[in-house]
Parts: C-alpha cells; structure tokens; sequence
C-alpha cells in the first residue's frame, strides 16, 4: 500500500535512483517485531483450521456453497469497486476541474459518510425500505459508504495534476475529451487503483451491511460458522480462503494500474481559471453530487433524527456520556498504537523500499481484509492467556491498531516521502546531527499528515463493532455496542441517540480530513489531503 | 535484513508459542465470600438487567457483566477455554449452552441448584438449566388468515403459497428444524424444507421482521418465537395486528426452547454463581419473567403471559434440548435446499 503511495502519489523526489540509502539495523528489527505482530491472527487461522484433518478442509473448500458465496463475494466486490471508480472519477474530477458554486461545502458533504458505519446506513435504508434484501441492495449499502475513500484518493492526485500538460494539450487542439481520457487518467490511475483497493478490502470485511441484507460473503460465512456451528476451523478455514481471495484482488489490481505513471516531479502553476464553466457540466456535477449527498447524509441523518425524535423513552444521558467518552478514549489509543506501529515501516520504505519492506506491506493490506471477528477470536485466543491484559482496554486498543494498521502505514509512508531527500542533505553538510535532521526538517514537514492519518484510524476505530464486543473490558460501553445493543431487540428510536451522537462525534475527524492541507513553502511539497495516500 | 528475519522468527516463534500454550493450569480452589463475579449475558441488557440488579442488591455481590449475542458468547468461551473470566453463562438459547457443554467447560451443578426447574428443561447431565421457556408459535394476521392451521406440516399446502415467512438463518428457526430432524429424521426434514421453498415461502432475516411484515400484510403467517409480538410493539411504539397461535397438541411446531446457565468450570466462584442460578430460578423471579419480558416460566404450575396459554396446555411435543446443538446437520440440510 505504502508503496503504491510511493509509486503513485508521492514520487520519491530527488532521490538519486539506484543508490539505496542505508538503513539502520535497528529499524529492520523493529520492523520485525511489527511483522510478528501483525501475524498474529494469521498464525491464529492456521493453528485453527489444522485442528481439521486435511481431506475435510478439501471437502469444505471445494463444496458448492463455498463457491457460491465466493462468487457472491466477487460479484459484489466488482459491481462496488466498478460503481465506484465511475462515481468517484467523476466526482471528484467534476469537483476540481468544474466551477461549481459552494464546491468546498459539496467536498465536506461528499467525504462525509466516512463518519456513518455500514451497519448505520443499512438500519437507516431498512427503516425506509424494510423489504430491501439481496446483492444489489448490499453493492447500494456499500458503495454509499466506501465512496468517500475513492474520492479522497483521486482529488489528492488532480490537485497534483500538473497544469500546464493540459494546457499544452489545449493548445494542440485536444477536445476535452480527449484532453481527460489523454492527459488526466493516466495521471490519476494509481490513486484510481488505490481508491479501488481501499474500497474493494472494505467490501471483503464488512459484515455489517451484508448480513443485515441478506447477502452471504465469505466474511458472513466466517461468522456464521463461527455462530451457528460453532466449528471454529471450518471458519478458520474459510478466513483463510479470504485471505487468498484478498490476495488475489491485490494482485489484480497491481496489475492493472500503470506502473509507468508520469511523475510530475515539481507542481507547477496551477490557475483557478483553467475551471470550466459550461453549464452542462455544472448541472451534470451538482446533479451527481446531490444525489450521492441525498442518499448518503441526508437520508441516513433524517432518519437518524425522525427516530431520536419520535423516541417516547427519556433519554440516558449519562450512559450517552460514558459511551462516548469510552468510545473516543479507547479509539484514541487504538490510533496512537497504530501510530507507534506504523513508524518503523514507514520510515524503511521512505528510506528504502526493498523487498523487506514490500513484503511487509502486503502482509499488513492483506491483513487488512480480515473481518473484525476474526482479529477479535485470534485476540481472545491470545490474550486470555495473558492475564490482567484481556479484556482491558489496552488489548482492545491493540486490536484496533491491528485492524487499521494499514492506513497508519500508508499515511506514515506517504509522509515521511513528503521530505525531499536534498533538504536532508543539506542539513547534513551544515553539520547537523542525524536527530537534529528529524527534528528540524523531517518532523515539521511530515507531521501533518500523519496526524491525519492517525485521525483515520481513531475514526474507523470508533466505527468497529464485532471485535469490541469480543475484547472490550467487561462492562463497558462504547456507542457502537449501545448501538448493537438496542437494535438487537429492535428498539431503533432507542439505538438513535447513540447512532446520532457515533455520527455526529465520527463528523469531527471527517471534516479535518476533507480539507486539503495547506500548501507550504516548500514548492516541492505535494499539496492535498493525505488521505488519498492511505489507500 | 538478517537480523530482521531473525527478530522476525524468534518474536513470530515465541506468539505462536503462547498461543498454543493452554496457559498455567489453574487450580479450581474455591474463593470464600467473593465480592464479586463475572457473568457473559446473551440476553439483553435491556430486560436482563433489571434482574442482575435485583440480585446484587440482594447478595451484596456486584456483577461484572458482559452483554454479547450468546452464540457469539459462547464461542468466545470456547476460546478462552480454562481461562475464561466468565463464572456464569447465560445463554439465549440450549444450543449455546450445549456447545459449551460438549467441550465439558461447564460444571455438573449441584442437585440443589434449580431443583424446581423440571428436568425436561435441565441438562441430562445438569451442565445447564433452563431459566425461561420460549415457545415456537405461528404469528398470523387475524384479518389475513382466518382457518388457522394445526399443523407445521400443512404449511406446504398450497393455500399457504407466497403467505407464509421464516428466518432460516435465525438461532429459533434452526433449532426448530434440528429437532425435527432429530424426532422425524433428515428426510423428512429435508421433505418439508423443500415444499416450503416450492410453495414460495418468504425468507426474512429475523423473527421481528416476520412479525413486522405480518402486521404490514405482506405475508399473513409467520413462524416465529411467542414473544416477537410485544418486542416488535414495544420497538414501534404502537399496537400491532399480529396474534400468537398454536398448532395442535403435540406438534413440532408447539416446541418450547429455553433460556438457560452453567457455571464454567474455570471459575473460583461456584457458589455465588449457583446463587444466582437459584435467585432467577426462583418463584418470584420466574413470575416477573412473565410479566415483565413475556417469557414463560418453567416452573410447573406457573402462570403464561398474558393472553397466553399455560405452557402445560399448549402441548408442547417432548425434545431433547440437549441435542438441539447438533446444528450442522439442519444448516447443511439448509444449504442444500436452498434456505440459506
């Protein structure tokens, strides 16, 4: 992932190519430790999944349900990540290259269901249409809430988008079009197949939109095996099946970015007047940006505040209070972790990207699609073991830097690549120390990003629901569980407040992260959000 | 890089280790006059609680609970296996708590816990009992569905096509289903699925969507646990028209699934978790399940929710709950058929 940063996003800039700069013992064993880490639920999968004699596990791979439910899987994943290049280029694209009035408010109000969880929309557009069920309804769900991570990836990649190529172009007579199809796309491909990777491992781990609709992917299998069964290895064995199948979408969309992306080495000029004004386009962009607003805020939001409304029962305040306060505390440590975690890898690769660390990075994007419920029962294999560590808030914090690492690593990656090398280098000939350096010059230009790629994590942390259950201290309550809670015995005007007060808290962070990070002095620095280099 | 593969295998070598490890063995001594024990609750908080609450009050006991789905629960302490913090499970369902059984997690309780809890409703082996019944019933739209049937069975008939919703993938509906295969046998069973699915029978995903579609007249019949029809109005907010009805005596249909909790064997508290077994089993208690969550007692001679039959005359057929957690076979009987 951090590569595809790295390759895409942030051209390594200045560096002399070739000439792998030295790395210190330290940092490869610190990375490691964090591989160790991270392995943790896979070694989990497999101890579970050979406790089943091997002819079994054939037989349970290889029968005609575990092939449906990999097609519905694919099926889903496509019609997702399909959908959602379409709309994401669009919008995104509409949205830079468009004059659209008020085009800063329709940026926030487009990133902004980042900060509803699947399970929240699902309950909303039930409550609307309790008869919606199937595969279409779930590719519905989800693209609603996976969108967002597409449109971030591809607007940090146009606001990088070098002017004057398409001025040239405009000068040599290109229609439009063509000037799009010629000169845009195949600067914005890599962050394309970013967006579709983040998208497409979301869709591989979500549970809460699909079983609620009624559509059985691999991840619903796991927990209905894991549920009705209970034959831990027959999950174990289909977990591992989704890791091979994320693997395998990985690979495939390694394959289809360009690997040969123009980089743009220094951002040019860039005019406000090179948007265009024809009314067409303008209608085409408001017409597309209100309806996916209308279906993914404001929608969801009025239900939200129809159900608090309508709730005869008073409201627990002080329950409200400490549901929150445990939510953000717990997610906030969650996030520093994968904070902690993600520092030394992120480091390696800026510094150099060898087959260590690639390897260790897919490891993560890999882990990544692991469903919340598995990290959750490889963590309570683990950690009751462990003593006065389970089921305290530190293991949950643990688990949520385990399930979101790869944002951290990504975000970390991308801005530690944000420092030119030559600034390093200068710094050094004027006879700074190897601390002074990071401190002077690498801190201050990286720090901003990876503080807003900890914001992501603290943001999905919030969201998680199957591995909060699973490892939160007994007793205590986040909004989520609350959440989990009363929709569970079908009291929604009772989940609304919680809903509410999950969306309205998640909005804080979404809202920091849809706006684009201000330019530096450093014209060599690449503007815009960091978002678009976590995926 | 060598020495980053090293740190690698050594650090991958010592987790894979610890979780292999079954952890210090404890000893099961007993701690004397605990202040406090844990217990994982697969039913809600929402009408659970209320009951802890009165118990703690009651021993001086606080409770450290853990709300969860039971199944979920339950494979949670499969995990933890000796080392599960819990002292106490409850469980939704008897097919939970057998799982938890069969891996022998839980103790054999004493004669005197529960001794009022008839022993059709406690383990053959007492590693659980029943705290409160549940009874299977058809939920119908009394202005929809006027001859009413008497038998599961007859729901192939063709004057139920396209009328009659399930939840195949529901804990109830399986346990349904398990226990007649259990009583008539896998072909028979399979059989019936089958003339379901061929008379256009509707799938939902949960017993409150039956009942709500009931109401809405989607569908006039559904098949769903007795107390789905309080939840749903209770969640609405408002009266509902939808009505509980019972097949004739003696019918699969009439089966009568339990709530229920064992003491795991890793715990140091057995006493105070027998206790509170005892304080929910409890005449009192079991009225104010009643009243309060529409449950039944089990308690023979205890009172039915209201607008209920007794549960001695609903004619409840005779199942094994113990052998309800044989679930494969009802989901692979499922997937064949094409219900889930």
């Amino acid at each position: 992932m951090a590569k595809l940063a790295q390759e895409r996003i942030a051209p390594r800039l200045f560096t002399s190519r070739g000439e792998p700069a030295e790395v210190h013992p330290v940092l490869n064993v610190l990375v490691g430790l964090l591989l160790a880490i991270v392995l943790i639920p896979f070694v989990y999968l497999l101890i579970r999944a050979l406790d089943k004699p091997l002819p079994e596990i054939a037989e349970l791979l290889f029968r005609g349900k575990t092939l449906e439910v990999l097609a519905t899987t694919a099926v889903l994943l496509i019609i997702v990540v399909a959908v959602n290049i379409f709309l994401g280029t669009l919008i995104s694209a509409g949205l830079h290259f468009v004059r659209v009035p008020k085009a800063h408010v329709l940026i926030v109000a487009s990133v902004l269901p980042l900060a509803i969880p699947s399970y929240v929309f699902t309950y909303t557009w039930l409550a609307l249409f309790p008869s919606l069920s199937g595969v279409l309804a779930a590719a519905f769900v989800l693209i609603l809430t996976t969108l967002p991570y597409m449109f971030l990836a591809i607007s940090v990649s146009l606001r990088r988008i070098d002017n004057s190529f398409i001025e040239v172009a405009r000068t040599l007579g290109q229609s439009r079009r063509q000037i799009f199809f010629r000169v845009i796309l195949p600067q914005i491909r890599g962050s394309i197949s970013a967006g579709a990777l983040l998208s497409g491992l979301y869709v591989l781990s979500d549970f809460g939109a699909v079983s609620l609709l009624n559509v059985e992917t691999l991840t619903v299998s796991i927990q209905n095996m894991f549920k009705s069964s209970y034959d831990r290895s027959a999950a174990s064995v289909i977990s591992l099946l989704l890791i091979l199948a994320s693997v395998a979408f990985i690979a495939a969309d390694e394959r289809i970015k360009d690997k040969k992306a123009k980089e743009n080495v220094f951002k040019r000029t860039y005019t406000q007047d090179a948007r265009i004004s024809s009314i067409r386009l303008k209608s085409l962009v408001l017409i597309v940006v209100g309806i996916y607003t209308t279906l993914a805020v404001i929608v969801p939001f009025y239900v939200l505040i129809s159900r608090f409304i309508s709730n005869p029962n008073p409201i627990d305040v002080s329950g409200l209070i400490a549901a929150s306060v445990s939510t953000i505390s717990v997610s906030a440590l969650g996030a520093a972790i994968a904070l902690l975690f993600s520092a030394p890898l992120g480091f390696l690769i800026a510094s150099h990207a060898g087959r260590f660390s690639r390897f260790s990075e897919r490891i993560i994007l890999v882990g990544h699609a692991l469903p919340g419920v598995v990290i959750g029962l490889a963590l309570v294999s683990l950690g009751s073991k462990l003593g006065p560590i389970y089921q305290s808030v530190f293991l949950l914090a643990f688990a949520y830097a385990l399930l979101f690492l790869a944002k951290a690593v990504a975000s970390m990656t991308f801005s530690l690549q944000l420092v030119p090398p030559v600034l390093k280098e200068v710094a050094a000939t004027l006879g700074k120390s190897k601390t002074k350096i990071s401190t002077s010059v690498v801190f201050p230009i990286a720090l901003p990003s990876i503080g807003l790629g900890t914001l992501l994590v603290f943001l999905t942390a919030m969201k998680e629901l199957p591995a909060t259950l699973m490892l939160r201290p007994t007793g205590m309550d986040t909004l989520a569980t609350q959440i989990w809670s009363y929709a569970s015995i079908n009291r929604f005007n009772d989940a609304a407040p919680y809903a509410l007060l999950l969306v309205l808290i998640a909005a804080v962070p979404t809202f920091l992260l849809s706006m684009p990070q201000e330019e530096s002095s450093s014209n060599s620095k690449p503007s815009g959000s960091s978002v678009g280099s976590l995926v | 890089m060598r020495k980053a593969i090293k740190a690698f295998v050594v650090a991958s070598a010592a987790i894979v280790a610890a979780s292999v490890m079954t952890g210090c063995s404890g000893s099961n001594e007993q701690a004397t006059n605990p202040t406090e024990i844990t217990v994982y609750s697969g039913r809600s908080e929402e009408f659970i609680a209320p009951f802890f609450a009165q118990w703690e009050e009651a021993s001086g006991i606080k409770l450290n609970i853990r709300y969860g789905d039971s199944a979920e629960l339950a494979a949670q302490i499969l995990e933890e296996g000796s080392n599960s913090p819990a002292d106490l499970f409850l469980s939704q369902d008897a097919g939970s708590l057998g799982a938890v059984a069969r891996e022998n997690l839980f103790i054999e309780l004493p004669a005197d816990v529960a001794a009022n809890i008839p022993a059709e409703y406690v383990a053959a082996n007492r590693n659980w009992v029943g705290v409160t019944g549940r009874a299977r019933v058809f939920a119908y739209n009394p202005d929809l569905l006027k001859v009413l049937p008497t038998s599961v069975v007859e729901l192939t008939n063709a004057s139920y096509k396209g009328k009659l919703g399930i939840a195949p993938s529901n804990a109830s509906f399986q346990a349904f289903v398990t226990a007649l295969v259990n009583a008539q046998g896998a072909d028979f069973a399979q059989e019936w699925l089958e003339g379901l699915k061929a008379n256009d029978v509707r799938i939902y995903a949960k017993n409150s969507a039956i009942v709500e579609a009931i109401d809405k007249k989607e569908i006039a019949i559904g098949l769903v646990n007795h107390y789905y029809i309080w939840e749903v109005s209770e969640g609405l907010g408002r009266e509902i028209n939808v009505k509980n009805g019972f097949f004739k005596p003696g019918d699969l249909g009439n089966m009568i699934n339990v709530s229920g909790a064992g003491v795991l064997a890793s715990s140091k508290k057995y006493a105070a978790a027998q206790d509170l077994i005892n304080f929910l089993t409890s005449q009192k208690i079991q009225e104010e399940f009643v009243s309060q969550t529409h449950e039944y007692s089990l308690l023979s001679g205890a009172t039915a929710p209201a607008g209920l039959p007794l549960m001695s005359e609903i004619g409840a057929p005779t199942v094994d709950l113990d052998a309800l957690k044989n679930i494969q076979v009802t989901q692979d009987l499922l997937v064949k058929v094409g219900l889930l």
